[in-house]
Formats: C-alpha cells, sequence, structure tokens
C-alpha cells in the first residue's frame, strides 16, 4: 500500500468527540460499517460541508483528544472512505484501537503539530516511517511512527481483513501470529 | 531494568523481553465468553469460515447474564449455547446452576492461578486479579483469540497502590473500592494496569480482593491485580492441582505512579448517578426514599457480603415498599449460605433469593426496574438504563449498607444498625 500522503491540510481543534462531532451518533447505533454509506456525514458535527470540500490524499490534522467518548470505528471508517490520512496530538486509547481496526493510516502522539499547519497548507506524510512536512511553511518534523505490528494490520486493510489473513496462514500451517 | 508483575507475566507468555509499551500478541492460559456472546462469536466464526477453535481446552463458558430464561428467546438462546458448546467441543462449560458468576466461579474451582494471564469478553474478569492473574477484557475481538489464539495487545504500565491503615468500624472494602476510584480519576490510571499490594493488604481476604479489582475497569483501566501473598497460598490449596508460585514486582520495576491508600475512608460510600466513579459519603445522601435494592454482581456476591447483610437484617424485616434481591454469586456460595442459615433469614425477612450468576445487574433482566424508581444495591455500574429503566436512579453502595438501606426503605448508613 502507499504510505505516503500529498495533499491539503484540514486542521481541527482539541477534544473532537468521535461520535456527534466526527460522525453522527446514529450510525454506531445503527452498527454501520460501509465506509462509502458514512463518507458523506464525515466531520457532520463542526462542518457539514467537509466531505465536497475534500480529495483522496487530504490530511486531517487534529489536536488533543481526537475521537474522544465512547469509542465507536465510524468515525475512522467515514475518514478511511475518503482516503484522507489523519495526524493528531492524541488518540485515546479506545479510539487508537479503532483507527488500527479500521485499516487507517495515521500518527499520534505528534505534539505541538496543531502550530505548525493551517488548514490548506500542502502536506506530505509519509505514515510508515513518521516523516512530516509542511511544503507551505517549510517545516519537517520527525514523529513516532505506530509500531510495526500495527501498520501490518493497517496494510491488511484493518482487523477484519488482518483476521481472514491470519486464518488463512493458520490453515496453510504456518502457525506464526499476524 | 526490573519488571513489574504484568511485564512478567507477559514476557513469560510470550517468550519475550516484554516491557510496557510493546505491542505484543500473547497467548491467554485462560478464556472466558459469558451466555450473552457466546451465539455471537460462533455466528462470527461461521463467518470466517473458522470450524475449529484455536485451544477449546482453554476456554470457559459461563451461563451467567441469564441464568433463568424468563422468555421463549432466552429458551432458544440457551438452547443454542448448549449445540455450540457441543460443535466446538468446548469442555468447560458451566451452564445454569453448575458454575454461577464467570467473573467468580473459576476462582473458587482453582482454574485461575498467581502470574496467570487471562483474556476475556466480558470487562469485570479484572476480578481474576484477586488471585494475582493478569486478566485482560477484549470485548468482541475475543473473536480472534477464539480463531487464531491471540489478539494484539499494547503492554500497559501500572500504577502501584500500596494498602495502608485499617477499615474504620462499619464499613468494608466496598467502600474503599469504589472511594478509590473515584480518587484516582479515570486520566491518572487511564490504559494502566492497577496493582495492589502494600502492609494492609495481608488484611484483607480474597472476596474483599475480588472487590478491589472489580471496580478499577469502570475507571478505564486496563486491568487490576493483587501481589499475591501467603492468604493467596492458603486459599488456593486444595483448590488448584500442583505447584504454586508467588510473583511479585522488582524492587526496579518502572511504574507511573506509587500511591499510598489509606484504608480508613470515615465512612461508608455511595456512588451515585450516573456512573461509578461519582462517589459521596452516605451521609450526603441518607433518607433518599428507595423502591429495590439488591446485594449480588461480581463486585459484592461472595459470603462475606451475605454474612455482612446478615448481620444488619437479623431481627427486621425488608421495608414493605422495597423488593430486595440477593444474588449468591455460585452455587458453593448458595450453599454455604444454607449451611449458615443465612437464606432462611433472607427468605423470612422478604428477600427474593434468585439463581447465582450477574443478578439484577445484567441489564435488569432480572427483577428490573420501572422509570421514576430509585435502587441501592451492589452492582458495578449505575448508568441510567443498566437495571431496565431509562429514568431509574441508580446508587451503588456496600452489602452492609444496602441491607440497612431495604430496611428502612431509604438510604440509611449501616452504622445505625451496628451500635
Amino acid at each position: 500500500m502507499n504510505w505516503i500522503y500529498k495533499g491539503k491540510c484540514w486542521k481541527f481543534g482539541d477534544n473532537l468527540g468521535i461520535d456527534g462531532d466526527v460522525m453522527p451518533l446514529r450510525f454506531a447505533l445503527e452498527r454501520e460499517l460501509d465506509p462509502e454509506v458514512l463518507k458523506p456525514y464525515l466531520m457532520a458535527g463542526v462542518d457539514p460541508d467537509f466531505p465536497n470540500k475534500v480529495s483522496p490524499g487530504d490530511i486531517i490534522v487534529a489536536g488533543k483528544r481526537f475521537g474522544q467518548g465512547n469509542p465507536h470505528i465510524q468515525g475512522f471508517l467515514g475518514i478511511l472512505g475518503h482516503g484522507l490520512g489523519l495526524v493528531a496530538e492524541t488518540i485515546p486509547r479506545g479510539s487508537f484501537r479503532n483507527a488500527i481496526n479500521a485499516g487507517l493510516p495515521f500518527l499520534t502522539g505528534c505534539e505541538g503539530v496543531s502550530g505548525d499547519v493551517e488548514t490548506g497548507d500542502d502536506l506530505e506524510i509519509n505514515f510508515e516511517t513518521g516523516e512530516f512536512a509542511n511544503l507551505t511553511r517549510d517545516i519537517t518534523r520527525q514523529f513516532q511512527p505506530l509500531d510495526p505490528q500495527l501498520q501490518a494490520i493497517i496494510e491488511a486493510g484493518g482487523w477484519r481483513a488482518n483476521l481472514e489473513k491470519r486464518i488463512a496462514k493458520l490453515r496453510s500451517g504456518d502457525a506464526a501470529t499476524a | 531494568m526490573g519488571k513489574t508483575i504484568t511485564e512478567k507475566i507477559l514476557s513469560r507468555v510470550t517468550g519475550n523481553d516484554v516491557s510496557a509499551g510493546d505491542i505484543i500478541y500473547p497467548e491467554p492460559e485462560l478464556l472466558t465468553v459469558h451466555d450473552w456472546y457466546v451465539v455471537n462469536f460462533d455466528k462470527a466464526l461461521q463467518e470466517l469460515g473458522v470450524e475449529q477453535l484455536y485451544d477449546p481446552d482453554i476456554l470457559v463458558i459461563s451461563t451467567d447474564h441469564e441464568p433463568v430464561a424468563v422468555s421463549p428467546q432466552a429458551a432458544e438462546r440457551q438452547k443454542q449455547v448448549r449445540e455450540i458448546v457441543k460443535k466446538y467441543g468446548i469442555t468447560h462449560f458451566y451452564d445454569t446452576g453448575r458454575g454461577g458468576h464467570g467473573h467468580v466461579f473459576p476462582v473458587e474451582m482453582g482454574f485461575v492461578k498467581p502470574g496467570m494471564f487471562v483474556e476475556a469478553y466480558d470487562v469485570h474478569v479484572t476480578n481474576f486479579g484477586a488471585v494475582g492473574a493478569l486478566a485482560i477484557p477484549v470485548l468482541i475481538e475475543v473473536t480472534e483469540v477464539l480463531a487464531c489464539g491471540s489478539v494484539w495487545l499494547r503492554t500497559p504500565d501500572t500504577v502501584r497502590v500500596n494498602l495502608t491503615g485499617a477499615l474504620s468500624p462499619g464499613t468494608s472494602i466496598r467502600d474503599v473500592a469504589q472511594k478509590l476510584i473515584c480518587d484516582l480519576g479515570a486520566a491518572r490510571v487511564d490504559y494502566s494496569v492497577v496493582e495492589f499490594g502494600g502492609p494492609a493488604l495481608a488484611s484483607i481476604d480474597i472476596a474483599g480482593r475480588h472487590t478491589l479489582c472489580n471496580t478499577p475497569i469502570d475507571v478505564g483501566v486496563k486491568s487490576a491485580l493483587i501481589e499475591p501473598d501467603q492468604s493467596t497460598l492458603d486459599y488456593l490449596a486444595g483448590r488448584v492441582d500442583g505447584l504454586i508460585e508467588l510473583i511479585a514486582s522488582d524492587p526496579d520495576a518502572v511504574f507511573r505512579e506509587v500511591i499510598d491508600y489509606d484504608l480508613d475512608v470515615m465512612e461508608p460510600q455511595i456512588a451515585v448517578p450516573p456512573t461509578p466513579d461519582c462517589v459521596v459519603g452516605v451521609s450526603e445522601v441518607a433518607g433518599r426514599p428507595v423502591h429495590h435494592a439488591f446485594i449480588g454482581s461480581c463486585a459484592a456476591a461472595n459470603l462475606s457480603d451475605l454474612q455482612a447483610a446478615a448481620e444488619i437484617l437479623r431481627g427486621h424485616k425488608i421495608h414493605p415498599d422495597v423488593r430486595f434481591l440477593i444474588t449468591p454469586g455460585t452455587q458453593e456460595i448458595m450453599a454455604a449460605a444454607e449451611d449458615e442459615g443465612l437464606l432462611r433469614l433472607f427468605a423470612e425477612a422478604g428477600a427474593m433469593i434468585t439463581q447465582p450468576g450477574c443478578g439484577p445487574c445484567a441489564g435488569g433482566r432480572i427483577g428490573g426496574m420501572a422509570n421514576g424508581e430509585t435502587s441501592i444495591n451492589t452492582g458495578t455500574r449505575n448508568d441510567y438504563g443498566r437495571l431496565g429503566a431509562p429514568e431509574a436512579e441508580i446508587y451503588l453502595g456496600s452489602a452492609a449498607t444496602v441491607m440497612a438501606s431495604a430496611v428502612t426503605g431509604k438510604i440509611t448508613d449501616p452504622r445505625d444498625f451496628l451500635n
């Protein structure tokens, strides 16, 4: 898969709730898991026009506690549906697990990144290595990439796809994990 | 560098040198799933084309959430569970009337040992920390553990809590366990394992240790466990086969924080709506009328809870405006309560005694509430809707506080009965 995203920055603040801000709660209650169904509602709580403005390869840059609240996966599937990447200062652990399980390329623990960008800046992010560049402002940062074992789950296409891969591997007699 | 109990357990089961923060795929040595998720995991496995479990011998299934089928749908589900158990060749199946609460009887029956690594569908499996096991809930990802033997885990760090002092009269470990999660707060212990030790630990029996390991999960810890000691060995003797080894954190282990916590919490503690960590002293809410009360759940279903309640109840009756349920945690506890004459005492006072298991705490399917009612009970959670009705108020307290309140018909300080 392509880990390098080159696109526009969409900057958001701290404490975006996964339910309500990032995705209407009703989709979590309906257990909707289709990114195509979810993508028109991405960021409905903070910018209802957002889905019409973004292009694949664009990057959401969020502040602290992105995706806070009751951990539901739908918001991350909405981001995935648009082909966007995510860079956040922090992501609470329930949402961290959901972002992995959704198969979304992201970086977290990127302290101070909100100060490095404005919406509309041209960014280039390598989600495999953690290299971050704001081409508009000529800023580069080296962030901690995800553990390679978690990248493997994202590369497989998320939890379900990775599980299918593990099961196939077990069947073929290879007992190695992941 | 030294290791915490958690790091030692995870290093052993993975065969690697594991430290907090590491991403690992540890294989649990014991896995538990309750009656409300068996049909779901079977469906998930069928969709994935999985026909056999990675290791059916580590799996314990308990019928505890709805042991008495009270609807045709529940009876149908129980039938399906029995068929699924046969299909996968699961031998450790504790159907209704056999084990009891799946977070309690496996400890009683010797399935759980110090230093063991356990995973489960349900969150309050952290009870197994009572004997020094590391038990981590994985929710729906239990499907992956059933099919492949493991699921990824970010190795948690540890908050060490050294217990000091002694209980003040009329209070119990439940009061301490409730106040502790309120005092710690979610941010301080998020994703950590709470490890209990310290000079006062020796004064706390295994039942109290269940309760201490039960409440922290509700403020977002990864797990909770007790540093096992001589009491652990004494309790497990005759329950567990083979050699039992104690395990402790190294003196130079790295903790997120080390906290001293005094068992003297001054007065009985009450969790008020809407979450279990909203905790106040009983004096702040005493006098509030209650309609519903129960003693039970994985937080308080041991013989000592029934004994504490009996001490209050003797010579009294349940208040006419209150319906009161008591759910012994396991078949063994129920039998022991019978031996001590407790079941007769409860029955004669006007209590409903239910089949061992979760009791009303499992969503109020058994003995639930109506809108506008108030309950005080020993359950694990007090969210609106926990006992069925969305507009019912739920207060949580110790067995003694609940019993005193059921007798007077209002939230009551149990020390009023003991003086």
